[in-house]
């Protein structure tokens, strides 16, 4: 138990919690974006992946940071198909976001053959690069500052965007715009307000932000792309968003506290080798489902509260 | 003669083949209230929605402020200085009033909402027209006749000058009526066009200038408010002469329902009614009277099994109700018209004969052997159609696309068609047309005269007083007058006891509640 502790107050341990946090922060605020606007995106798990895929393949041949771009374009793609198919052609949003996945779980596995030349588990062959890391040396040795050491560049970036993003739902027109489609549709359509518009570009900007979290996963986390790698972040994500009550900044921490938790099944098998590594590994999943459970409860019990019958 | 909109020989042909407007034409002058009246069906509708941009006649001239108006969208009608108030609030609940009046065009500093600029401005049109409303409040909060203001003050945020409400009084209660007629007034006293579309003519008569009656897709005329009378106005909308006019109960029943000391309490401890005792007879329609939310509904779905019993007793002859499920006491006979025909009456996307055989799936001639017997619910469907004359294209038609008087026959339909022992009635003719009413009203009365004991709640107090033999008078969930009906009996009697300034003595009511 003191060796978990010990492990858990250090340094090594923050920088990994940001390091597992940082690709849920972007799936969850594009989680957050659609379910905002009325579509909820179950897609997010897909769209990271493939955007995974792409930004390593592309890093390949490419600067860093044009990998990175290529996979935010990935997914602002995969968003703006799913809008064609969700609001031009009415097909259930759901639907079209498990067709995402699947398409997702198969073709990558078809593009790394295609792009390595057969080989269907890694990206071993290919020479993909990494997002810088951040470092502070100056820092190092100051008590409390020195975690700010050593970050993913796209993990500061992170921060930024869960307050821009903040900013723009609660501070701009267009937030208003975009609050208004999801939760009542009806009212900024008598405004003249585009209603079909505001949720192309939520999901669009939905798919862009998956897109930074699958590179973010595959370029800084592990370098490199692995089958499957996304692992189940973006259906973490999308509990997050609720566990975050809805909001930017709830979001930002439920993200957190499952990174903790990933960061956790990181560091209890080296220290508890009695218990199944696979048993460790499922804590972030058992999290998501107690979380959502006590978050209902909660939202029950304040309802009463209200007077409010269900 | 100045006008601020002339429309002439408007003409618009659904695809389909329905006439809903034929050369209609209508006058509207600078400043004055101008009521537009007619039955459902009879195009009030589509002619506003034409005047708002959202349909586009297929022949005829709009003109608005003399000049010739093609609008392509409301948003076209929007910059011409007109704007609609829906019966259908398209609001967002969870936004505050002024976010919800700006929406769409909010003030704006650089890339950023103003929200002190919108605040101050909804503020200001909020008093200039006399919509009291705080701008900061959450919208869901506030209760309909608030929320109608939200969106009047909606429109005139983006100025405009003719504002076409859309049947406003259906959803208020009778002082809201008040607060809206005031605002009204200053709206025209601010030089402000209003077309108001209605069929509760006293409503209309008090409010309007000018009244433009429509029947079956064509104007049947334009009357001077002041210069015409409730019947004269009917007849002019009916074709024919119409005799809102009810026969009391001749029929003297024994004691059907009797409640006695009953006790109603919310999920969070709130009493809702207390200590509440009458009795219904057979053969008798007793009104349950008082403003929304005193007890009159919660007492009705106490009787019909949907709200719970903290204390006291429901009896249907001697067979007490209270432990029983809603199923059972409808094999007991009891029927009931809810309050809300949208969420509690009817199944808006299943089919009109699915609606009216919902109540009786353990009928052996509509389900055998846990299979639905399809014909025999056709037929029965086409029966009650044809019986309750229901508007409708066919017993396969969804009941959400029918009109609102013809899903509340749809629901009466349902409920009436086997003669009930207990009749439960909520609000039986809101937002339905006069012939209808007549209509509802009459399979009421039928149901009474055939012996059904009656309980009767609405916020109509005519309605209450044209149907009711006995009438008891809620006040914070108590009953605080009762009387029998007479013709000395006025609404404002009732008013006072409503509002809490006055009530009665055991011994007053003990002869009205028997």
């Amino acid at each position: 138990m003191i060796e978990l502790l010990t492990a858990v107050f250090s340094v090594t341990f923050f920088v990994t919690v940001i390091r597992a946090s940082t690709p849920l922060v972007f799936a969850t605020m594009g989680g957050l974006i659609s379910d905002l606007s009325g579509a909820l995106n179950v897609a997010l798990e897909g769209m990271m992946l493939i955007a995974a895929l792409t930004s390593v393949i592309v890093s390949a041949y490419a600067p860093w940071w044009v990998g990175v771009l290529a996979g935010v374009s990935a997914g602002a793609m995969l968003g703006a198909v799913m809008a064609l198919f969700h609001l031009r052609l009415k097909a259930d949003i759901i639907l079209v976001g498990f067709g995402v996945n699947i398409l997702a779980t198969g073709g990558t596995v078809f593009a790394l053959s295609l792009a390595t030349g057969g080989d269907k588990g890694t990206s071993i062959n290919l020479p993909s690069k990494a997002i810088p890391r951040v470092n502070l040396p100056f820092l190092e040795d100051v008590p409390v500052l020195n975690l700010l050491h050593g970050h993913s560049l796209l993990s500061w970036f992170a921060v930024l965007t869960v307050v821009a993003i903040w900013y723009f739902l609660y501070r701009t027109p267009w937030g208003l715009w975009l609050r208004g489609v999801g939760e009542y549709p009806a009212a900024p359509e008598a405004a003249g307000v585009n209603v079909r518009q505001v949720r192309t570009w939520a999901l669009v900007a939905s798919g862009a932000l998956s897109g930074l979290g699958g590179a973010q996963l595959a370029m800084f986390n592990y370098v490199g792309f692995t089958r499957d790698m996304t692992a189940g972040r973006g259906f973490i994500a999308l509990g997050a968003v609720l566990l975050g009550a809805r909001h930017p900044i709830g979001a930002l921490f439920a993200a957190l506290l499952f990174g903790v938790f990933e960061a956790l099944s990181i560091v209890m098998p080296n220290l508890f080798s009695w218990i199944p590594g696979e048993l460790i590994q499922t804590i972030p999943f058992v999290v998501t489902v107690l979380a959502l459970i006590l978050l209902s409860i909660r939202a029950q019990r304040a309802l009463k509260a209200r007077g409010v019958a269900n | 003669m100045q006008r601020v909109i002339e429309a002439r020989g408007i003409t618009r042909i659904y695809p389909g083949g329905t006439v809903a407007n034929d050369g209609v034409s209508l006058v509207v002058r600078p400043g004055e209230v101008h009521a537009v009246v007619g039955e459902n069906g009879a195009g009030k509708s589509t002619l506003m929605k034409i005047l708002f941009g959202i349909e586009k006649p297929d022949a005829g001239d709009l003109l608005i402020d003399g000049r010739e108006a093609r609008f392509e969208g409301p948003r076209d009608a929007i910059d011409r200085g007109v704007g609609m108030v829906f019966q259908h609030f398209s609001l967002v609940p969870s936004f505050t009033v002024y976010e919800n009046v700006v929406l769409g065009s909010e003030p704006r500093a650089g890339a950023r909402f103003d929200r002190a600029a919108a605040i101050e401005r909804v503020r200001h049109l909020s008093e200039t027209f006399r919509l009291k409303v705080d701008p900061e409040a959450q919208t869901r909060t506030l209760p309909v006749g608030q929320q109608q203001r939200v969106e009047i003050l909606k429109a005139l945020y983006r100025d405009a000058k003719i504002l076409i409400l859309d049947e406003p009084t259906a959803v208020l209660a009778p002082q809201e009526v008040d607060e809206l007629f005031t605002a009204i007034r200053t709206l025209t006293a601010e030089g402000r066009t209003v077309i108001f579309i209605a069929h509760k003519l006293p409503e209309v008569l008090e409010i309007s200038d000018r009244i433009t009656v429509m029947r079956a897709g064509k104007t049947v005329g334009e009357v001077v408010a002041a210069e015409t009378s409730e019947p004269q106005l009917a007849a002019m909308m009916v074709g024919r002469e119409v005799a809102l006019r009810v026969d009391r109960s001749t029929h003297d029943g024994p004691r059907a329902v009797t409640v006695e000391n009953l006790t109603l309490k919310a999920d969070t401890g709130v009493t809702l009614a207390e200590n509440l005792s009458l009795n219904v007879h057979e053969g008798e329609i007793v009104g349950l009277v008082g403003v929304e939310g005193n007890g009159q509904a919660e007492l009705l779905e106490a009787v019909a099994g949907l709200r719970a019993v903290s204390s006291g007793d429901i009896r249907l002859k001697d067979t007490s109700l209270t432990a029983l499920s809603v199923l059972e006491r409808r094999h007991l006979g009891l029927s009931s018209i809810p309050e809300d025909r949208l969420a509690e009456g009817l199944a808006v996307e299943s089919t009109t004969a699915e609606n009216l055989v919902a109540t009786r799936l353990d009928d052996p001639r509509f389900a055998k052997r846990g299979l639905l017997n399809l014909r025999a619910i056709r037929a029965h469907a086409t029966a009650l159609i044809d019986r309750f004359s229901i508007r409708v294209g066919g017993p396969e038609f969804k009941v959400g696309t029918l009109s609102g008087g013809n899903m509340q026959k749809v629901v009466v339909a349902r409920e009436l068609s086997e003669q009930p022992v207990v009749l439960l009635v909520n609000q039986p003719t809101r937002g339905v047309d006069l012939g209808a009413t007549q209509f509802i009203w009459k399979s009421i009365t039928d149901a009474r005269d055939k012996g059904a004991a009656v309980l009767l709640s609405s916020a109509d107090l005519s309605e209450l007083l044209a149907l009711s033999d006995r009438l008891v008078v809620f006040y914070h969930g108590r009953i605080v007058a009762a009387f029998r009906n007479s013709e000395a009996l006025t609404a404002e009697t009732l008013g006072s006891y409503m509002l809490g300034a006055d009530r009665m003595d055991d011994g007053q009511m003990e002869a009205a509640l028997r």
